[in-house]
């Protein structure tokens, strides 16, 4: 008796617990809550905390966080040069409205993304046709991600998902035009080496000429002020002789002309002709200096 | 009862739980009518050892059930280290971001999430481990000019914002991953070859390190991004060696300006030494020429004051001191021409000079020669045709 109410007790307990658990929810940051009832939305729940439902109700959680869809492999696009190109982006996304994300995609993220990939990938297309490589790596980069991301919006909107981002990776050249810019690379250094050699030998030479230049200048200043001084100094002494034979003209002339013989004729080797008739030579043939009748 | 259990928990677990402990058991006993028996039959069984059969089924029950939900309200620790944080929800709502040492929750109604805050966290792009291990699908990369080059780079990120790292981002560490590639992408992309090459590498880490912080803050991602570091930046292999050429062409350049450079430093102050020069012996020619004046003048006044005592003695002699140096130390050849003779004297002044030229002592060899220092005339005076004669036998000789 006392055994068998304590069973049927715990049976209930059990069923009460049940029916607890399965009207009873939580939902976390991260989630949103679609209460379904029988296969049709009755209520979505995003806010965090505790939610209660009836039991018969299912609950299917969607991740509320940012989603990101990366292919494994570069796509091939063509620019408006007829150039290919690989081109890697990712996307970001997230579900927006759980109501028509279930409608839509039945909340299968797989589908969400297929269809995804196919707008961004549509509208890509048409933006990289419309630009040349060089824009696609440098220039108009973010142009292009910010209008395939506006572009994909409206038809995103309608799966219940917003796209936050689109973002080119990697930007390649095919293999043969890869080959083409390695040459070009080669090339264009070659350039710069040459540039550089011929460059460093003509600043040498500048160098170089510079320096001539200037020895130059400083020997001829030097030269120039040399010559002031030289002749300030002849200048003086021209003074003091002056000053010194003014005094006695005739005399020093007498006297600077047997100073100028004594230096010009007393050298070694020089010869003489003499006349005779000489003042020198006054007495050479008459003791009394009077033989020409002078 | 109360007490007892309060005993035995009383050395391994901290007061809070010891205190709801009593609690609980409190609420079950105000209302259970059992409460009574079990006070009276069990009361001092676990004390003793020995009240094992004396306790009821409901006594039992209760036991199980008080060790079961103690046990599970054990379950409740958890330890916070000291570089995370753990980030607490009751029934999913966010409660707290506790700090480190030891948590407890309250099981089945609170949950809580361990993040890893202040830990770096490393990602490599373009390489795995080392730097040899290269993965070109990621290192390889467009400039500006559509030139490709080698670049390898890590990324050293930690979470400023636990709750954002949870809540935004299904899968945030592979965001970053993603967001480093496309940053670092575009910041190449924008720039030449020769700047991410050389000057511009840590320009080039920081633009990227810029716009990753940027992207992941607008996917709310709660990372903060410490540092980008440029590992390695080179040519592709298969540039390489122009490359490598144009670098040796820079230093070959650096290197002739060098020359140049060494001349320069050599000429100048050569220059300026021989300037120097130039400017002492000017100053040494003025002073000479100043000194040699003064001295000349000097004494030509001395002169002067014998002069004007007695001018003509001294005028001769002045004339035949001067005189006899001259001759003295010259060849010479007298001529008569007084005696009205029309006769043209034949000089070979040309074969005179060639004998000069030989360089002979003056005196030594022309015997014409009138001595005057001598007291004596040395030899009677000649005809023209007799020095003529004369002149030319020593020369021929």
């Amino acid at each position: 008796m006392n055994t068998q109410r304590l069973v049927i007790g715990l049976f209930g307990i059990a069923v009460l617990l049940v029916l607890i658990v399965r009207s009873v929810m939580t939902v976390y940051p991260w989630q949103h809550a679609v209460i379904l009832q029988f296969g049709e939305i009755v209520s979505v729940r995003s806010e965090p905390g505790l939610y209660f439902k009836y039991p018969w109700q299912t609950l299917l959680y969607l991740d509320s966080r940012i989603l990101t869809i990366d292919t494994v492999d570069a796509d091939r696009f063509i620019t408006t040069e007829k150039e290919n190109l690989l081109v890697d982006s990712f996307i970001k996304w997230r579900i927006r409205d759980p109501k028509q994300y279930y409608n839509s995609v039945r909340a299968e993220e797989n589908l969400a993304q297929v269809r995804l990939l196919q707008i961004i990938n549509r509208n890509l297309r048409d933006e990289i046709g419309k630009r040349t490589v060089k824009d696609m790596v440098s220039g108009e980069r973010n142009l292009v991600m910010e209008t395939v991301r506006d572009r994909a919006t409206a038809t995103a909107e309608e799966l219940g998902i917003a796209v936050l981002d689109v973002r080119i990776k990697r930007v390649e050249l095919p293999q043969q035009v890869s080959e083409n810019v390695y040459r070009n690379m080669i090339e264009e250094r070659r350039r710069v080496a040459n540039e550089r050699r011929s460059t460093g030998d003509a600043e040498k030479e500048k160098i170089r000429a510079v320096a001539d230049r200037e020895r130059t200048v400083i020997i001829a200043d030097a030269r120039r002020e040399a010559d002031i001084i030289k002749g300030s100094g002849d200048a003086e002494a021209s003074r003091i002789y002056a000053q010194a034979y003014g005094q006695h003209p005739e005399f020093y002339a007498f006297y600077r002309s047997l100073n100028a013989y004594t230096n010009a004729f007393g050298q070694n080797n020089d010869f003489l002709v003499l006349d005779a008739d000489s003042d020198f030579l006054r007495y050479f043939e008459d003791q009394f200096g009077d033989q020409f009748g002078n | 009862m109360s007490f007892l259990i309060g005993l035995i928990f009383q050395q391994s677990s901290p007061p809070d739980l010891d205190e709801m402990l009593k609690q609980f058991i409190n609420k079950l006993r105000k209302p259970s009518p059992s409460m009574k028996a079990f006070r009276e039959n069990g009361g001092g069984g676990p004390g003793k050892g020995s009240g094992v059969p004396a306790v009821s089924l409901t006594v039992l029950v209760l036991l199980v059930c008080t060790v079961i939900v103690g046990g599970s309200l054990l379950t409740g620790f958890y330890t916070v280290d000291q570089s995370e944080r753990a980030v607490t929800f009751r029934f999913g709502k966010p409660l707290s971001v506790s700090q480190p040492g030891l948590r407890w929750v309250f099981p089945f109604i609170e949950d809580y999430r361990i993040v890893n805050l202040t830990g770096v966290r490393t990602i490599e792009i373009g390489y795995r481990g080392g730097q040899r291990n290269k993965v070109a699908r990621e290192s390889l990369m467009l400039t500006e000019n559509l030139n490709i080059i080698d670049l390898q780079f890590a990324v050293q990120y930690l979470l400023k914002d636990p709750e954002a790292f949870l809540y935004n981002n299904r899968n945030p560490d592979e965001a970053v991953l993603q967001v480093a590639e496309t940053a670092m992408r575009e910041v190449v992309g924008r720039s030449r070859i020769d700047f991410v090459l050389y000057e511009g590498r840590e320009e080039i880490a920081s633009a990227t390190l810029t716009l990753m912080q940027d992207i992941l803050d607008r996917y709310q991602t709660g990372i903060f991004i410490q540092q980008v570091a440029i590992q390695n930046v080179q040519p592709p292999d298969q540039v390489q060696n122009a490359f490598e050429d144009a670098i040796r062409a820079r230093q070959d350049r650096e290197r002739k300006i060098n020359e140049g450079e060494a001349y320069a430093n050599n000429v100048v102050p050569q220059a300026r030494g021989q300037s120097s020069r130039i400017l002492e012996e000017a100053e040494a020619y003025r002073r000479s020429r100043i000194a040699i004046a003064e001295g000349s003048a000097e004494r030509f006044n001395q002169l002067v004051v014998e002069y004007d005592q007695a001018p003509q003695v001294t005028r001769q002699r002045l004339y035949l001191d001067a005189l006899e140096g001259v001759l003295a130390n010259t060849n010479k050849i007298i001529v008569d021409q007084s005696e009205g003779s029309q006769s043209l004297i034949y000089l070979p002044l040309d074969r005179l000079l060639e004998n000069r030229s030989l360089n002979r002592p003056a005196n030594s060899d022309i015997t014409l020669n009138v001595p005057l220092d001598s007291a004596e005339p040395a030899t009677s005076r000649l005809s023209l045709e007799e020095i003529r004669n004369e002149v030319r036998n020593r020369l021929n000789n």
